[in-house]
């Protein structure tokens, strides 16, 4: 289901945002769907968008978040605790979809 | 008498065929060859044996002390009769230390091979036959170990006399005083009396180059400078000549002592004879304030003390971090600080009519600066960030220009952002840690020279490769390292041939256990370094790969050059101007940007130009508009240096004139532009660095970075084609290493070692005042 979240975002990350920051710890439970969303979808989504920021930042013990930075400077985060990887994607998507 | 035979056979319980014989000569000076061997012969047996009845608490946990050592392999003995458990080989000093008695020395230190040759040490042994030097005899069995004996006591008074005899009374002019370990421990254990008439010896002062004072009368000959140029720093410049009263440590020839780090001698040296130069007459250490601090010259970001005095650096000293930069400093480090007095941007400047930059108000600047930003959205607004740069500043001026909605952030480093770019941390960093290059047992360096790039970097690789047997091998210019290397040729067809497996090195590399591969951003600059990036990230997955590795050892490296670079690019930064070059700016916002990557010349005609600074360097004198910032002894800042390890500068002096901390700086122009950023004092802003990335205030960690096999799959879409250029580091000689940065740029000591490099040391030669 993540994949074709991801698939449905495809190359459009760039419309609202201007960069996304994903925070995740490299070993928590609470980060494991994070983990797993960049192991398993980094990849497509960067393909699709070469020149969008997607800002992988790892650091032990953090709260898994999503940021979404939007045209002057606004942002938007969703706490991505204990989420799986589809809730990781879905929370991408909402992000990608809002325009604060 | 019985015979040795006697001992070695005999099975007296006591006896544990102690033979000891310690030998260690070495040889030292460029034509002068000094042999000391000391041999230390002690047959414990017979003097244990023939004592034993006098300590009868001792012989009573004979017993329990013979179980004890048979479960866990070690040694027990005793520091003045408090039993100690320590590895056998273990040396009297080192069980000492253990209990926290600290034996004097002046000849041992800890990360220098053992010379044995001060004898401050000695030390009584209980039914030893006579005091044995601690630093270098290793412990046995139950020896009780007499450290304020009297025997033992006797034997430091006499050491101290006799090293006094020859040593000038002049402490009160002497650079030394106050931190001397002669003066403390003649106080502490030498006698309070003189026999001494005679006259002393005096010794020839030598000319060893624009960073070292030496007074060589001063000299006890404990060879730790000697030891340091030879071990760690890698060059046999110092040796000793002449033996007994007449034995002298120096370069032989007058020559320069040519180290980039040659500076650590002065803290080693325990008396006054390596002295700074340019601290001599300065101050002394108890008038000094100490500031923790991290050094900013380059990206290893060397732990360091500056010591200040009435609102001024008087120097900087090295601060212990075994993770960094153990106790050595790099010399730009130690004494580029003379830099932070000249040339620096005191009051705002503004560009008059006639073209000419003129005083201002801060006033009168910031409303000027906000105007301008007030009448451009988007990309007309760019920004560059300088290599000197902390994470505070940088997150306000992203914080500014995102909410004027500009995405023209850019670094003066370049950094391929083809494939994962800046997404995934480990693209960019240090991964193996400086430290962890001596569990190495392959590196591969490429296109970097660490010796001139990151010093400390380079003491580390030397360390591994002296004493763990680390293999180096080399793709790019051939460098003179301070090690052995094998040269790999400079063509980028070598790296392509090694990413293909038919280089004859992929043998080698494949049967690496622990292999690390450096590349240096230096050569990441060029017009195909993504190319290179993927090709060496390549390797780097390859040796993995054939090495069978564990996963959590890193392979892929990038050593950086700046200290800026990795909190640039942790933030989000564009490396590279070239997005401004394409897209010109209408106003453009430099903040510590003194490289000279965009000109005038690339910019419209009207382009309004913001400079934020502390140097008046090569970005100040294009500007329109100066604002004056902070150096890094003025703030408190954060730092991440190549390893990903943010650490924080302290404020040890004031700025100069009305100069004021960066972040504070954007803070007010935003606010005058009416984008008010969300933070008003620092803790806060660090909070805002959380939000961004929450490695950059984890302070003295490195938080681990992986997801490479991710940017190896983006790698591979990448254009492969790599130039034909040889991939040639841009510091090639000791020469370019001392002025890098504008700190260093406005340095006259720095000056004066480039002077003294390609001249002589004799070209800056100065009258000598003492």
């Amino acid at each position: 289901m993540a994949a074709a979240t991801v698939r449905s975002i495809g190359a459009n990350l760039a419309k609202n945002l201007r960069e996304v920051r994903l925070h995740l710890c490299q070993t928590s439970a609470a980060s494991q769907g994070a983990r797993d969303f960049v192991e398993h979808h980094y990849v497509t989504l960067k393909k699709a968008n070469p020149d969008f920021p997607i800002l992988i930042r790892e650091c032990s013990g953090v709260q898994p978040k999503l940021w979404g930075r939007y045209d002057f400077g606004k942002e938007q985060s969703v706490a991505l605790s204990n989420l799986n990887v589809d809730q990781v994607a879905t929370a991408l998507q909402t992000l990608n979809n809002a325009k604060p | 008498m019985p015979k040795i035979k006697d001992y070695q056979t005999s099975k007296h319980p006591w006896s544990f065929n102690l033979f000891v014989e310690l030998r260690q000569s070495r040889c030292s000076g460029p034509e002068g060859q000094i042999a000391t061997s000391i041999m230390l012969r002690l047959p414990v047996s017979r003097a244990l044996a023939g004592v034993a009845r006098c300590k009868t608490c001792l012989a009573a946990t004979n017993n329990v002390r013979s179980a004890a050592t048979a479960a866990s392999n070690l040694v027990e003995v005793f520091v003045d009769g408090k039993p100690v458990m320590v590895e056998p080989g273990t040396t009297v000093l080192q069980a000492c230390e253990k209990m926290g008695v600290q034996i004097p020395r002046f000849c041992y230190h800890e990360r220098l091979s053992v010379a044995g040759n001060c004898r401050m040490c000695l030390v009584e042994i209980e039914r030893a036959p006579k005091p044995v030097a601690a630093c270098a005899m290793p412990v046995m069995k139950g020896w009780n170990i007499l450290t304020n004996s009297e025997k033992t006591r006797k034997a430091r008074e006499g050491v101290m006399e006799f090293l006094l005899a020859n040593h000038p009374l002049d402490c009160p002019i002497c650079d030394q005083g106050g931190e001397c370990d002669l003066q403390d421990q003649s106080m502490m254990f030498g006698t309070d009396r003189s026999r001494f008439m005679e006259g002393k010896r005096a010794v020839e002062d030598k000319n060893i180059g624009p960073l070292i004072k030496t007074i060589m009368t001063r000299c006890i000959q404990c060879t730790r400078c000697i030891r340091f140029a030879s071990e760690v720093a890698g060059v046999e410049d110092l040796g000793t000549t002449g033996r007994g009263n007449a034995m002298q440590v120096g370069t032989y020839v007058e020559k320069m002592f040519m180290s980039e780090l040659s500076g650590n001698v002065i803290d080693i040296c325990p008396v006054g004879a390596l002295t700074s130069k340019p601290y001599a007459f300065t101050s002394r250490p108890w008038e000094t304030r100490k500031t923790e601090s991290i050094d900013v010259l380059d990206a290893v970001g060397s732990n360091i003390v500056v010591s200040t005095r009435g609102g001024e650096v008087m120097r900087v000293l090295p601060r212990l971090n075994e993770e960094v930069n153990e106790e050595w400093i790099s010399d730009k480090t130690r004494f580029a600080y003379d830099g932070l007095k000249r040339q620096r941007l005191t009051q705002p400047l503004v560009k008059s009519d006639s073209g000419q930059l003129m005083p201002t108000s801060w006033e009168d600047a910031l409303t000027r600066v906000a105007g301008v930003l007030q009448a451009v959205q988007g990309n007309d607004v760019a920004a560059i960030a300088g290599g000197m740069v902390d994470a505070e500043a940088l997150v306000a001026l992203k914080d500014l220009l995102n909410h004027l909605n500009s995405e023209s952030l850019c670094t003066e480093e370049v950094f391929p952002m083809a494939g994962a770019g800046s997404d995934l941390r480990s693209n960019y960093l240090l991964n193996s840690r400086i430290s962890g290059i001596e569990e190495a047992d392959l590196l591969l360096l490429i296109g970097t020279n660490p010796r001139y790039e990151a010093p400390i970097f380079n003491a580390r690789v030397r360390k591994s490769w002296l004493h763990n047997e680390l293999k180096v091998a080399v793709v790019g210019r051939e460098l003179d390292l301070s090690y052995s290397y094998e040269h790999l040729g400079e063509s980028t067809q070598v790296l392509q041939e090694i990413a293909a497996g038919t280089h004859p090195f992929c043998e080698v590399l494949a049967q690496a256990k622990r292999p690390v591969v450096v590349v240096g951003s230096a050569c990441l600059q060029r017009a195909d370094g993504a190319a290179l990036h993927s090709t060496v990230a390549h390797i780097a997955q390859n040796a993995r790969t054939s090495s069978g590795v564990q996963e959590n050892w890193k392979v892929l490296n990038v050593l950086h050059r700046v200290a800026s670079q990795v909190a640039a690019l942790d933030l989000g930064y564009k490396p590279g101007v070239e997005a401004i070059r394409k897209n010109p700016p209408k106003v453009l916002f430099l903040l510590g940007a003194d490289a000279g990557c965009i000109t005038r010349q690339d910019l419209p005609k009207n382009s309004f130009i913001i400079y934020q600074g502390h140097h008046g360097d090569v970005g100040a004198t294009m500007a329109d508009v100066i604002l004056p910032g902070a150096a890094y002894t003025e703030k408190c800042a954060t730092y991440v240096n190549t390893e990903g390890r943010a650490q924080q500068t302290r404020v040890a002096v004031t700025a100069p004139g009305t100069a004021r901390e960066d972040w504070k700086i954007i803070r007010a122009v935003a606010e005058l532009a009416g984008v008010t950023l969300p933070y008003d004092t620092v803790d806060e802003v660090r909070d805002r660095l959380a939000e961004m990335s929450p490695n950059l205030v984890r302070y003295d960690d490195v938080e681990e970075a992986n997801y490479f096999k991710q940017s190896n799959e983006l790698s591979q879409a990448v254009n492969q084609e790599l130039l034909a250029d040889p991939l040639v580091p841009p510091q090639l000689t000791v020469r370019d290493f001392y002025m890098t940065d504008p700190i260093s740029r406005a340095s006259q000591t720095m000056a004066k070692c480039v002077k003294a490099v390609t001249e002589g040391a004799h070209a800056v030669d100065e009258p000598s005042v003492c």
